[in-house]
């Protein structure tokens, strides 16, 4: 995209952001009431709107949440909580909520955790957010056959290794640099999933950090991309 | 504070009157009485002449903001004992940290919970 790195998210933005959180949950709620049928049957074509209503609602309400945490980010006022935590897990956790959304995009995620991980010293909230943006890019911008995701999480050093492999569309070297901008979308994952905001790599890279952890990628022989990340053991 | 069809009564100090509306017909069918205040001010008042026996309460209110309104109500003998959910869009730790130093049983942030659980949330806390 033709935005410059530097560019904040202004005030008004922000503000906007933040004014739209009582009408998505207000949809919500709405949203939630109608498909739980409890004030009347639907017949399945209403069911199947309103869901992807719901879904379009969520994208919405995570889109707000971005850039409210952007510009957290930005003015230094995100702030982590850090904790020993058990990276397995969390990642466990993650990888059992996104697989049957991988299911349906005809990918398979395979999570590979040497035994007898230490734990680390994170904010579990916040690294969760970095493990799901990692996984659920592996599965948005997948190539047209099977997808397959590989997840694992190893020991190097005084660190924890997280790392995800895909065989997607990859990311053009000429877009190396930018990867970890805010609002950088190739242009293939523009085309395969325009609603994406281009938030969530650059979200990341800044919890990684704060975690004093380190984040980057390489490009796989053949096809798709690694995404890598280390965190101190705890 | 049992009433009179012994049904519990809930209060929820909400200015958005969608949200309201949408509380009030969940909560109503889930079989409480449902009552409702716009503004600090007003929760505040109906706080003490409805004795209601839980109060879900936005921290963004016009008139007395949601943490004004939770100290008054512990700083009162007649309302103290009455459970509150915070239920807002303020999702800072600092605000959570105050919320529930001031005695909130549960502080919710909205676009982060299910109608559904906030109705659990208001059976776990209502006086047996």
């Amino acid at each position: 995209m033709a935005k410059s790195k530097k560019a904040k998210i202004s005030e008004p933005v922000s503000i906007v952001a933040h004014q739209l959180k009582n009408p998505i949950s207000v949809l919500y709620g709405y949203l939630e009431v109608l498909i739980s049928e409890e004030i009347g049957k639907l017949n399945d074509k209403q069911k199947e709107y309103l869901i992807d209503a719901l879904k379009n609602v969520e994208m919405m309400s995570k889109t707000v949440k971005d850039i409210l945490d952007v510009s957290k980010i930005e003015e230094g006022e995100y702030k982590i909580k850090p904790r020993p935590a058990d990276l397995a897990k969390i990642t466990q956790k993650i990888v059992s909520d996104l697989s049957s959304w991988a299911k349906a995009s005809n990918c398979e995620i395979i999570f590979d955790k040497s035994k007898g991980l230490p734990q680390v010293y994170v904010d579990p909230a916040k690294i969760g957010y970095v493990i799901e943006s990692l996984i659920s890019n592996a599965i948005t911008y997948k190539s047209s056959g099977p997808g397959k995701i590989k997840v694992k999480i190893e020991k190097k050093g005084n660190k924890l290794m997280f790392s995800c492999r895909d065989n997607g569309i990859g990311i053009p070297s000429k877009d190396f640099q930018k990867v970890f901008s805010k609002f950088y979308r190739s242009e293939d994952a523009l085309s395969l999933y325009p609603a994406g905001t281009g938030l969530g790599l650059y979200i990341s890279k800044a919890i990684v950090e704060l975690n004093k952890g380190k984040i980057w990628f390489e490009k796989n022989e053949g096809k798709g991309m690694t995404f890598y990340f280390t965190l101190p053991i705890a | 504070m049992a009433q009179k069809n012994n049904k519990a009564k809930i209060l929820m100090i909400e200015d958005n009157i969608f949200l309201r509306k949408l509380y009030r017909d969940k909560l109503t069918r889930a079989g409480f009485e449902f009552i409702e205040a716009t503004n600090g001010v007003e929760g505040m008042n109906k706080l003490v002449s409805e004795e209601p026996d839980l109060v879900i309460l936005d921290l963004i209110l016009p008139r007395k903001n949601g943490f004004d309104v939770l100290s008054e109500m512990k700083d009162n003998p007649k309302t103290k004992k009455i459970p509150a959910i915070i239920l807002t869009n303020l999702g800072q730790e600092m605000d959570i940290k105050e919320g529930l130093a001031l005695g909130a049983k549960e502080y919710l942030v909205k676009t982060e919970v299910r109608l559904s659980e906030v109705v659990d949330k208001v059976k776990k806390w209502l006086p047996k």
